[in-house]
């Protein structure tokens, strides 16, 4: 059901390219840019929680979806597990996202929270999967809690693309590229993406680590005990 | 003391290095009120600290995830014990 | 011809029985009623933004959809005739009976509370055309998802509360496009124009969220 060899060769690569970038992030010099100073480089950790939380909001959605066209309990335990992680990187990017605001444009301030468009994306998204956790627990048996877990999680997903639209019109943004901020390109440095787009490739891969020592254990649970709740 | 020093030093260092990617930020004016403690240590050394706190965020939390997962394998292995389930069976 | 005379009996069905007993009906009254009173006890005589005014009427209708429409599917468990529906009736004209059936009952819920509203509250409408719009479209897609998830929690253990935590996060799109509408609609002038792109990311949501839901239904409905 898992191929142990792919995630061997996975996990190892993403293990050593992750401590190249980690090494990379703090020794490349940057351009230095007012306010941010030398926290512009958290431009490759914070960032890529994000891409992570979308990643794994696709491969829940996408494991639901097949739990529907076949029935198949392991398609269950691996959309639930990919929101549990997902909502795991959801979390830290939420809070390094508070830090890294705090000290940059909101120092001097008592402001922790902001209503920034992407915040409250995430956070909205985090209360779906809360929900989808709830939903779950009421269900008892476990083909009837796959099928309409999966048809709640995939519900959810084809409300959260109008947050996409509808919130950026109620709030103001701190992020690049909305309005009268400047777009990503103008700010980032080419040096800076050298180390970007790699971090968001090792972050996606530390989260599919994560996603599948766990998908493994509720295998081996649902195997012991035919249900995959952990 | 000494840190609200380098603070200043830090200020008039950026003023000179500034660059073009300064002033593009729209809206950015820094609010001048007095410092507290804590942001006092984090803008020191340009900030840097505010790097540190964010990789340990996200290093405390993979720990977590670590610890958690191993919770779980943990209850599984002890179901399995219950169970009589012999270890090396296909795995 | 036969798909619309099946969900025309199963809403016939339903408006029958909450004639007999208004159940449903009463409880979604009392509960606006109550909330509105309570609302305006405790804003007393302060005069109340239009942006107030316009997320607190709706955030009453959505809570009392929450607690009113949970019902449409649970009540057919307990009566034991959900055999009987699924047997003789398919999937896709339940839901869309109920559905209407439910967007009937905000319907009463939209005009009770806008009228204790505007009484308690003094609320001045300067564009009825667009409240009344944001009004119907707003309970078009309510309906749908609100139709959606109560099948889900008929099928749970643990019935009672768990609408609303499920209900809520989804409907934040809608309710946050249909507050910026009806706050257009009260204050008038320059925000009518603006608030047309609402009316149709409105219009839009109920379209995705009732098309989903009629997708997904079937497999909450069949065991």
């Amino acid at each position: 059901m898992i191929n142990l060899r792919r995630y061997t060769l996975v996990r190892n690569t993403i293990l050593v390219w992750m401590t190249v970038v980690l090494f990379a992030a703090f020794l490349l010099n940057i351009p230095k840019i007012n306010i941010l100073e030398h926290t512009a480089r958290n431009l490759y950790f914070h960032v890529p929680m994000w891409f992570t939380l979308m990643a794994a909001v696709f491969v829940s959605a996408y494991h639901s979806f097949q739990v529907l066209r076949s029935g198949d309990i392991v398609r269950d335990i691996r959309a639930l597990q990919a929101a549990r992680v997902g909502a795991f990187f959801g979390i830290l990017g939420l809070l390094t996202g508070i830090i890294w605001s705090k000290f940059t444009w909101y120092v001097g301030t008592d402001v922790w929270w902001n209503f920034d468009p992407r915040q409250s994306m995430v956070s909205l998204q985090l209360l779906i999967y809360g929900a989808y956790f709830v939903l779950r627990g009421a269900l008892d048996d476990p083909n009837k809690r796959a099928r309409i877990a999966a048809v709640y999680n995939l519900f959810a997903a084809t409300t959260t693309p109008f947050l996409l639209y509808v919130i950026p019109r109620q709030m103001e943004s701190l992020h690049p590229g909305a309005e009268g901020n400047p777009a990503f390109s103008e700010i980032t440095h080419p040096i800076m993406r050298l180390i970007f787009y790699p971090a968001i490739i090792g972050f996606i891969g530390l989260f599919w680590i994560m996603y599948t020592q766990r998908v493994r254990t509720a295998l081996l649970k649902n195997r012991v005990s035919h249900d995959p709740e952990l | 003391m000494a840190l609200s020093t380098t603070f200043i030093q830090d200020a008039q260092d950026q003023a000179q290095q500034s660059t073009a990617y300064d002033s593009v930020w729209a809206g950015s004016d820094v609010p001048t009120q007095t410092l507290s403690g804590l942001e006092q240590v984090m803008l020191s050394n340009d900030k840097l600290y505010v790097v540190l706190a964010v990789v340990l965020i996200i290093w405390f939390g993979i720990v977590i995830l670590l610890l958690r997962n191993d919770a779980r394998l943990k209850s599984v292995e002890r179901t399995m014990e219950e169970q009589g389930t012999s270890f090396d069976d296909g795995l | 011809m036969n798909w619309i005379q099946g969900s025309w009996a199963v809403l016939q069905k339903d408006l029958k029985l909450e004639m007999r007993n208004r159940y449903a009906l009463n409880m979604l009254l009392m509960f606006v009623l109550s909330s509105l009173l309570l609302i305006a006890f405790a804003i007393g005589q302060e005069s109340v933004s239009e942006r107030m005014q316009s997320a607190l009427l709706w955030i009453v209708i959505l809570f009392s959809a929450s607690i009113g429409l949970g019902r449409s599917f649970v009540a057919e468990e307990e009566r034991g005739t959900v055999l009987l529906l699924q047997l003789n009736v398919p999937g896709s004209q339940v839901f869309a009976g109920k559905l209407i059936f439910n967007f009937l009952l905000l319907l009463a819920v939209d005009i009770v509370a806008l009228v204790v509203f505007a009484l308690l509250l003094n609320m001045v409408i300067e564009n009825w055309g667009l409240l009344i719009a944001s009004l119907l479209l707003g309970s078009v897609g309510l309906a749908g998802a609100t139709t959606l998830l109560a099948a889900i929690i008929a099928r749970a253990s643990n019935k009672g509360p768990l609408l609303p935590a499920l209900l809520f996060p989804l409907l934040i799109p809608l309710l946050l496009s249909v507050v910026r509408a009806s706050r257009a609609a009260l204050s008038g002038g320059l925000g009518v124009s603006g608030a047309m792109g609402d009316l149709q990311t409105i219009i839009l949501f109920s379209g995705v969220v009732i098309t989903a839901a009629v997708l997904l239904f079937d497999y909450v409905w069949q065991d």
